[in-house]
């Protein structure tokens, strides 16, 4: 038994790989050849673990992995437990279906991070591709509950069929952000693109640094949304953000919708003052 | 035993088992914090009337509060916990909904028994009620005229403990006031301890029942009363003129050893006679607190020898 598991990739990848047999929790009860010997896929060949990674430590449901793993997708698939950080890039679906425990990646991430997440905290220090939080194809469905706190922007459909969670971005998210959501929250710091929050039941977008709210929405009031403020201090506090007293204590302008559904919904637009 | 030249007399002060809930009260700032929680306190000195025994427990900077704003901590007693339940229901939603700008969260996270007032509350949103998760924890939106009172779901219970006490005989009401309010500036600072009575002294202890009034659940304490000395089996010694009783509800006996140290040694003044508790010869309760035993290591030297 280890502090920790250590995958240091042994040279950049010039293929991409399934490596969804990356799985904290899976890692607490394997010690370091049964976790070289784990399944990995580049494309129909598989391969193992070993073939692309060193591996230090094992009995351990702490992960660390080293190098640049931008083509390695699938990392952390359903982890419910333990603790996963990635020095570096990662491809898609990190995380997806992660139900507990922590994920960290210090760079940025591919498409489809945190799909159908149920719980846990996964956190990226840069940027999503699309689709971050959203549901599986073809679900009802997208995350439903736990926190994704993402430093940078996002792609398209970010946090997409959204039934319950957090979403953070403190940068852009690209169009049809918040699309469908049936409840949860949404938060943007900076820009969302066209068509934010079609088809929202009762989630809400909040947004900070600007957005074109539908015809499909109306304005209600402007005001101190206190779940807001209590979401944005909950967010510092506990991932170390550096929000501005403007955001957490500002009036945001409320508009009710998405008309084309329940409409219980809502976007917030924070009112720069 | 003496301190600081007052009789401490050898008994102990005697506590029972209540349920307690610890409710953070917040709003735009420390003035309408404070307004909510003074009602949400209010007519909550004993639970032989008041059906549940409330006070703030302190002030909350911004730094302690979930949404960063100022506030107040107040602990509420009762004696089982569904009456918690419904005083926590009646008095939230009557006193912090009710209050412009104010929010209101559990002080006790860790509690694995919980009561959910929030989630009884929320109808009166009439159905445009909507919760959001953060953390670990639901909070529901309950649309109001001057935009929206965030409550959170569900409340810890801990297990508290119930009428801690002790008994300042003075010389005359002055002295025994000033040694009073001595006691309860004193015991302001300590965390996980109330003093449920106005400015937290109670002038009319009781005892159980009455001697002529068979529906009376506590009538006066007589034998405390200095007015009827030569009528009754007076208990005060010929040079007190005057008896405050400072009553503790706390959260766990150490918080109320604590405090009963810090109020007894503060009420230790010029004018003071003797500080006594009340019991009833263990019959009452489980918690027992000896006062020669609290204030072990305050005892004047003189009275050592």
């Amino acid at each position: 038994m280890s502090d920790r598991v250590t995958l240091t990739l042994r040279a950049p990848l010039d293929e991409s790989i399934e490596a969804d047999s990356i799985v904290p929790g899976a890692f607490a009860s394997l010690g370091d050849a049964e976790i070289g010997a784990l399944p990995v896929w580049a494309g129909r060949a598989r391969r193992v673990l070993a073939d692309y990674f060193d591996v230090r430590g094992g009995r351990s449901a702490t992960v660390r992995i080293v190098g640049d793993v931008r083509r390695a997708h699938g990392i952390g698939t359903g982890m419910a437990a333990g603790d996963l950080v990635v020095d570096g890039d990662a491809g898609a679906r990190l995380a997806a279906g992660m139900s507990g425990g922590r994920a960290d990646v210090l760079g940025s991430t591919g498409d489809e991070a945190g799909m159908a997440m149920s719980g846990g905290s996964l956190r990226i220090r840069r940027d999503a591709g699309d689709r971050v939080g959203a549901g599986l194809a073809g679900a009802s469905r997208g995350m439903t509950g736990g926190e994704i706190v993402i430093g940078g922007s996002v792609g398209a459909h970010a946090g997409a069929r959204m039934r319950r969670g957090l979403l953070f971005v403190g940068g852009d998210a690209g169009e049809l952000a918040a699309r469908a959501i049936i409840a949860g929250t949404v938060i943007v710091i900076g820009r969302v693109g066209p068509v934010p929050a079609f088809a929202n039941k009762r989630g809400s977008l909040v947004v900070a640094g600007g957005v074109e709210v539908p015809a499909t929405y109306r304005h209600a009031c402007d005001y101190e949304p206190p779940h807001v403020r209590l979401a944005l201090t909950y967010l510092a506090r506990r991932y170390e953000l550096s929000l501005g007293a403007g955001l957490v204590e500002g009036r945001y302008r409320r508009y009710c919708g998405d008309a084309g559904t329940v409409g219980r919904g809502e976007i917030l637009e924070w009112i720069r003052e | 035993m003496y301190v600081n030249g007052v009789f401490i007399d050898d008994t102990f002060a005697e506590a029972f088992p209540m349920r307690a809930a610890r409710i953070v009260v917040t709003a735009v700032n420390a003035r309408w914090a404070r307004e909510a929680a003074l009602k949400l306190t209010g007519f909550a000195t004993s639970v032989i009337a008041c059906k549940c025994e409330a006070a703030i427990e302190r002030e909350l900077e911004p730094r302690e509060t979930p949404d960063a704003r100022p506030g107040m901590s107040v602990l509420l007693f009762a004696m089982d916990t569904e009456g918690l339940g419904k005083r926590l229901v009646e008095r939230i939603g009557q006193t912090v909904l009710t209050c412009p700008t104010t929010s209101c969260f559990d002080g006790l996270p860790e509690a694995e028994k919980r009561l959910t007032p929030g989630r009884s509350l929320r109808i009166f949103g009439d159905g445009f009620q909507g919760s959001k998760v953060v953390g670990r924890d639901r909070f529901w939106r309950v649309p109001v005229m001057d935009g929206e009172c965030l409550l959170q779901e569900s409340f810890g219970v801990a297990k508290g403990i119930g009428g801690g006490n002790f008994i300042i005989l003075g010389a005359d009401a002055r002295s025994t006031l000033a040694a009073a309010e001595a006691s309860v500036a004193a015991i302001a600072s300590i965390e996980g301890v109330i003093l449920p009575f106005p400015g937290g002294i109670a002038r009319s202890g009781s005892k159980v029942g009455s001697r002529r009034y068979k529906s009376l659940a506590a009538s006066t304490n007589d034998a405390y009363c200095p007015t009827l000395r030569p009528l009754t089996a007076s208990s005060l010694p010929d040079d007190v003129d005057s008896v405050l009783e400072i009553v503790l509800d706390g959260l766990d006996e150490a918080s109320i050893r604590r405090a009963m140290r810090a109020g007894i040694v503060a009420a230790c003044l010029p004018g003071i006679r003797a500080i006594t508790a009340g019991n009833y010869g263990g019959k009452l309760g489980p918690h027992h607190f000896p006062l020669r035993s609290i204030l072990d290591g305050h005892a004047d030297a003189r009275a050592l020898a």
